[in-house]
């Protein structure tokens, strides 16, 4: 009977151990600011200077679901805020709730319990806030963003919703619709639907159990959901896993699962219908797809694409358009040749509506 | 020294070899004849007649993506076709202009493809099935042209229709097939520019013999006037008819019930091509299925594993059967 609790010593102890050796700190070079939302949460930035000197606007990076900003500025090799940085654009990421700290909206001083979020407090609240703040440091009337997965349909949702600021933006990997015809499609929503709003989905402890298996099990859920391992090293992934995840909201996840259940997205008041928006949007958009994405498939993100009415550009990552390897869903921010063949394309686009 | 001879060892190795290697397919009873279209032109039209007859069914039509000709449904025995034919349907492929056995004038137009040849071949199927409807299975370019087909020139013949990667949405996939049909219309020189593989069955799960025949079998040029009406559909997003409708106008008025096969890694006909149809026909019944590993199926599938993956029995064919015979069962509801 000894053995189940060593386990339970050990266990975390291995984790723990092994996490700390895949742990990149933030360089020096790493300003870390912080920002409150309106109803109470402070929300973690971090700027990247421009180098040698600006060349254009700042850019605003935002992460995709239960991720944060570690997402676009893993590590030295694997990092799209330092590369804008390198490419003349000073860049800032964000980190939506639930990371950072929640204060309340009366403004307090000590952090409190998380209360639990859906969608329309990361468009109404959390982007609203961060797009304002990069701005008024930066001194920029309009600045670019380039948003991976949930931080794409973040931006949709904003831009929908009579957002301003942005002179121009990247999606990549971004559904605007999930009801292609899998076999949980009507079942996941219907789950989801029975969880309490409030609750959280526990993402950042679970993850760390996930990095042993990356490398050693194939088409593990992880590498079948999330990347193509000829373009995304089992490493970064485990460094993904030990730094770059975080919990996610119930509400969240309700309100997402209206893309599977019928190809809605809308605001839990019904009010708004985030595709249809889309229509009135006039801000360019950029919108990348990853051939080989199961989590984001390519009609996914086409929808989003389809429903955009303001001037947009379609590109897909893979093979045929001559990519070495077809893109997953983590590929496009982490990918070992993201640098070559993605994020060239974002920043062209960005220098492109620059006027 | 006295040498051993190697004949036990060949030996062994053949009955190896012979007992290891799949058994070739069953001969299906296949009859082959000509059709000819509304303008004259010789098309082909071939019957998996099932045991029985598969008389109480409704006959299943499959048509080939444009270019593609009956080894799309039938290699060596071994497809749809046969498989639709095991399981009791009578089952005919067809060969339409450009297509396989069929001819090709020199000037032809996508519209009479799908106007003409189409509709010649359903009523062909139909002599056989006197006032029953056809089920169709269409695939690719094609099957956006059979679709848009169906609310016209076969208005009240079709009854319900499995399209795998219709393209009712298209855009130029890549820059390979823009090249390929400017210059112009040389399908079949994406065998010998090595991109037959890229656009057709890269990771495909096609065993290698299947993947030689195919490359070997096809696909046949278009033509000029083909390839420059499928390059301006790409480009346009819609193609006009002679009547002057247009494509997408037409998807608006169809209304058959369908099962849209999504398979995810199609360099040729893209997914997110084929998933429009439910906005564009809002009048039809529109199921979609996606084929992805994340559903635990075989593979994403291509153009041409979704015919000849090692697992398309399951993942593909079993499900379009089932598509087929759930509707057999409602009609038979009282």
């Amino acid at each position: 009977m000894r053995r189940p609790s060593l386990l339970l010593l050990v266990l975390p102890a291995l984790l723990g151990g092994g996490c700390a050796t895949l742990v990149e700190p933030l360089p020096r070079e790493a300003e870390v600011h912080r920002a409150r939302t309106p109803d109470g949460w402070e929300l973690e930035l971090v700027r990247y200077a421009a180098r040698p000197a600006a060349t254009g606007r700042p850019v605003l990076l935002c992460h995709g679901i239960t991720a944060n900003g570690r997402n676009m500025d893993l590590d030295s090799g694997h990092s799209m805020a330092r590369w804008f940085a390198a490419h003349g654009r000073q860049t800032w990421t964000v980190s939506l709730r639930p990371a950072g700290s929640f204060f309340g909206a009366e403004g307090g001083t000590s952090p409190r319990w998380k209360p639990g979020y859906g969608f329309d407090e990361l468009v109404d609240q959390d982007l609203p806030t961060a797009v304002a703040y990069v701005r008024r440091v930066t001194g920029a009337p309009l600045i670019d963003y380039a948003g991976h997965s949930l931080g794409g349909i973040v931006l949709y949702g904003y831009l929908g919703s009579g957002g301003q600021g942005l002179g121009a933006a990247a999606v990549l990997g971004s559904p605007m619709r999930l009801d292609l015809g899998g076999p949980v499609d009507a079942l996941l929503p219907q789950v989801a639907a029975l969880l309490n709003p409030g609750w959280y989905f526990p993402a950042k402890g679970p993850s760390l159990f996930g990095i042993p298996l990356a490398g050693m099990v194939q088409d593990n859920p992880t590498e079948l959901v999330l990347y193509n391992p000829e373009n995304t090293t089992h490493l970064t992934m485990q460094r993904l896993m030990a730094y770059g995840i975080e919990d996610t909201g119930m509400a969240l996840l309700q309100q997402l699962a209206g893309m599977m259940r019928n190809g809605e997205l809308k605001s839990r008041d019904g009010a708004r219908d985030y595709r249809q928006l889309l229509a009135g949007v006039t801000t360019p958009v950029l919108v990348v797809a990853g051939k080989r994405d199961r989590m984001a498939p390519v009609p996914a993100v086409k929808a989003g694409y389809r429903a955009l009415g303001g001037p947009k550009e379609w590109r897909l990552m893979g093979v045929e358009n001559g990519a070495r390897a077809d893109y997953g869903h983590m590929d496009l921010v982490l990918g070992e040749r993201a640098a070559t063949e993605v994020w060239p394309v974002v920043l062209d686009f960005f220098e492109r509506h620059s006027r | 020294m006295r040498r051993r001879s190697r004949w036990p060892a060949a030996l062994l190795a053949l009955a190896a070899v012979s007992l290891s290697a799949p058994a070739p397919a069953q001969e299906a009873k296949v009859a082959r004849r000509r059709v000819r279209s509304g303008d004259g032109t010789a098309l082909a039209l071939y019957r998996y007649v099932p045991e029985g007859g598969g008389a109480g069914r409704p006959a299943v039509l499959l048509v080939p993506d444009l270019g593609f000709g009956r080894e799309s449904f039938d290699l060596q025995g071994d497809g749809l076709a046969p498989f639709l034919q095991r399981h009791g349907r009578d089952t005919y492929v067809a060969e339409l202009r450009g297509q396989g056995g069929a001819d090709a004038p020199a000037a032809w137009a996508l519209c009479e493809w799908a106007s003409l040849d189409l509709r010649a071949v359903v009523e062909a199927v139909q002599q056989a099935h006197p006032g029953g409807p056809v089920d169709l299975v269409v695939h690719g370019y094609g099957g956006g042209l059979a679709i848009a087909a169906a609310p016209r020139e076969l208005a009240g013949k079709i009854r319900r229709v499995v399209a795998l990667s219709p393209a009712v949405a298209p855009e130029v996939p890549n820059e390979v097939v823009r090249r390929l049909l400017g210059t112009p219309g040389t399908l079949s020189r994406a065998s010998t520019e090595r991109v037959h593989e890229l656009l057709f069955t890269r990771e495909g799960n096609i065993g290698a013999a299947r993947r030689g025949m195919l490359e070997r079998a096809g696909p046949r040029d278009l033509g000029r006037s083909a390839a420059r009406d499928l390059l301006r559909w790409m480009e346009e997003g819609d193609l006009p008819f002679p009547d002057g409708t247009r494509v997408r106008e037409r998807f608006a008025g169809y209304d058959r019930p369908t099962l849209v096969v999504l398979p995810m890694l199609d360099n040729y006909a893209h997914a997110e091509f084929a998933e429009p149809l439910r906005a564009l026909a809002p009048r039809a019944r529109v199921q979609l299925k996606s084929l992805s590993k994340l559903y635990l199926q075989q593979e994403d599938y291509t153009h041409l594993s979704v015919l000849h993956g090692r697992a398309a029995t399951q993942d593909v064919f079993l499900p379009a059967l089932q598509f087929l015979d759930a509707a057999d069962a409602a009609e038979a509801a009282p």
